[in-house]
């Protein structure tokens, strides 16, 4: 459903992401763990372009939500100028060594000719769905949140769907008041966010990301900004929608948690992604040396 | 005769007071008129520089803004007013009357100081809120209109006001291009009687009373605001 494919994120001088490429299935929950600053958080921004990567794509159902990346189409580099130039230049080295070379020295330049341009466009066309759209469909939510602080719950919950015309006013209400009452925060439906707790903001956040009716819900580590006394009532929240099929990213520092909601594990650490395993073997048996070290700290 | 006879036979029995309501009429229309324009001038300036540079027309509106905000803000505004007045208008060819020419200028150099509020007041929005908008599906405008800029303006009002109470005394200098403001309608009266104690404190006395109005007007609008969070 989400597929990642060879994405590079750099900021300024710093690479963040070196090269992560991983497909999450429907009905999957992927937990995302990792060291701090292993760029855990950057690998689920990518996927919805809150972080647009440096290089590489992102696909979700099958369409391109990033910009095509030359690099992962090597009948693309065969058109662009650089390509034509090394050809000249080796006229014994084959088309894949020419790409090969290409691709590791990233050699691509801005002016690539027009046959590059028109290559490049021809994929978006075929492929490109607006971001916009895609982010419809992935539900997001926050370490912190990020609550409409200018707007009442229910109005958090009916913005997006009235706005994007997916729903009516009164559908858009039916479902936050639907929603509110899943959660019993009903009550709240008039409160502004500054008058409500961690926990009770997060729930909300969850249901006004599931009053899209998502394929997909991505969770940067839900848990992490809250009392410790309130991750309990968000946990069973997002425990519940794991039960219900709902597919989901999850990045997160709860192990525990992770090892029982997940169906797969990843390990991200300086970049690329060290191990990924079904949550029983990934635990009972890591290969990776600073997965090791990394497991013997937080368990 | 005292100076406040004096005072009181210019004003009254001379008929100063006419005098003196063109004036405030006059700074009341290019105070209020000039900070309109200005805000959606200053509106204008600020998305040139908050919009998230992606296009070469982005960068070169957001350069022009600098070097607006750079003019308008580095020079004294008797000097904008008189080149306006003396140098650009002419050389343009355009007549306008002079009170136009007031708010024009007024609202030239408030659009600069009000995109640089309204841009401090945008980036006080938490980046968490433009996330959120976007990551559900929301366009960035759409964001804008219904989240970021509705906080943004609360956390201005305070500074607009400041603006505008800046604004309004600065109009005293619109008599350099011979408009009759407030304090050009007392000049006329103290210069009349050579009696200069009695209409200058009076002059004082009513921008003051003009300023404490609008600070209680925003004020009002303040709690007006805060009331819908509740805080």
């Amino acid at each position: 459903m989400i597929s990642v494919k060879n994405i590079y994120k750099n900021f300024k001088d710093v690479s963040v992401l070196r090269g992560v490429s991983c497909n999450i299935n429907n009905g999957e929950r992927v937990v995302i763990i990792g060291p701090s600053g292993s760029g855990k958080s950057t690998l689920l921004r990518c996927m919805n372009l809150l972080e647009e990567p440096t290089y590489g794509e992102v696909w979700l159902d099958g369409k391109l939500v990033t910009p095509p990346d030359p690099y992962l189409h090597s009948d693309v580099i065969k058109t662009s100028k650089t390509y034509d130039r090394l050809a000249n230049e080796n006229p014994n080295a084959s088309p894949e060594e020419i790409v090969k070379k290409i691709k590791d020295e990233d050699l691509l330049g801005k002016r690539e000719g027009k046959a590059y341009k028109a290559a490049l466009k021809k994929i978006d066309d075929e492929n490109g769905i607006d971001i916009n759209l895609a982010r419809q469909k992935m539900g997001m939510v926050f370490q912190h949140f990020n609550l409409f602080n200018n707007l009442t719950v229910m109005e958090n919950l009916m913005l997006a769907p009235v706005q994007l015309k997916l729903k009516t006013k009164e559908e858009a209400e039916a479902k936050a008041t639907e929603l509110l009452h899943r959660i019993g925060l009903y009550d709240k439906k008039d409160e502004y966010p500054s008058r409500l707790s961690g926990g009770q903001k997060q729930r909300i956040a969850i249901i006004r990301a599931l009053a899209m009716d998502p394929d997909a819900i991505l969770f940067d580590e839900p848990t992490s900004a809250l009392d410790p006394e309130m991750v309990g009532e968000v946990l069973d929240l997002i425990r519940q929608l794991a039960n219900e099929g709902m597919t989901m990213v999850i990045v997160t520092h709860e192990m525990g948690f992770a090892k029982e909601v997940g169906t797969r594990i990843i390990f991200v650490d300086e970049g690329h992604i060290k191990e990924e395993a079904p949550p029983a073997e990934f635990f009972a048996n890591p290969k990776d040396e600073r997965l090791k070290e990394f497991l013997s700290k937080v368990l | 005769m005292n100076a406040w006879q004096l005072f009181y036979r210019q004003f009254f029995e001379l008929e100063g007071y006419r005098n003196v309501l063109i004036g405030l009429k006059n700074t009341a229309v290019i105070a209020v008129i000039g900070l309109m324009i200005g805000m959606v001038i200053g509106c204008l300036l600020a998305t040139t520089k908050i919009v998230p540079k992606k296009n070469k027309l982005i960068g070169f509106l957001s350069g022009a803004t600098s070097v607006y905000v750079s003019i308008f803000r580095g020079t004294p505004m008797v000097v904008q007013l008189l080149l306006i007045h003396f140098v650009l208008l002419p050389a343009l060819g355009i007549h306008i009357p002079l009170l136009m020419e007031a708010v024009l200028a007024f609202g030239l150099n408030s659009g600069a100081y009000v995109s640089e509020i309204m841009r401090g007041g945008i980036l006080s929005v938490d980046g968490g809120q433009t996330e959120a908008g976007r990551a559900l599906g929301l366009t960035y405008g759409k964001t804008m209109i219904k989240v970021v800029l509705p906080q943004a303006i609360k956390n201005v009002v305070p500074t607009l006001g400041n603006e505008f109470i800046a604004l309004l005394k600065e109009t005293s200098v619109v008599s350099f291009i011979t408009i009759v403001d407030l304090t050009k309608s007392f000049q006329n009266i103290a210069n009349s009687t050579y009696e200069y104690i009695v209409p200058y404190v009076v002059l004082a006395l009513i921008y003051l009373v003009l300023v404490l109005i609008v600070t209680s007007i925003i004020k009002l609008i303040e709690r007006r605001l805060r009331a819908s969070d509740k805080r």
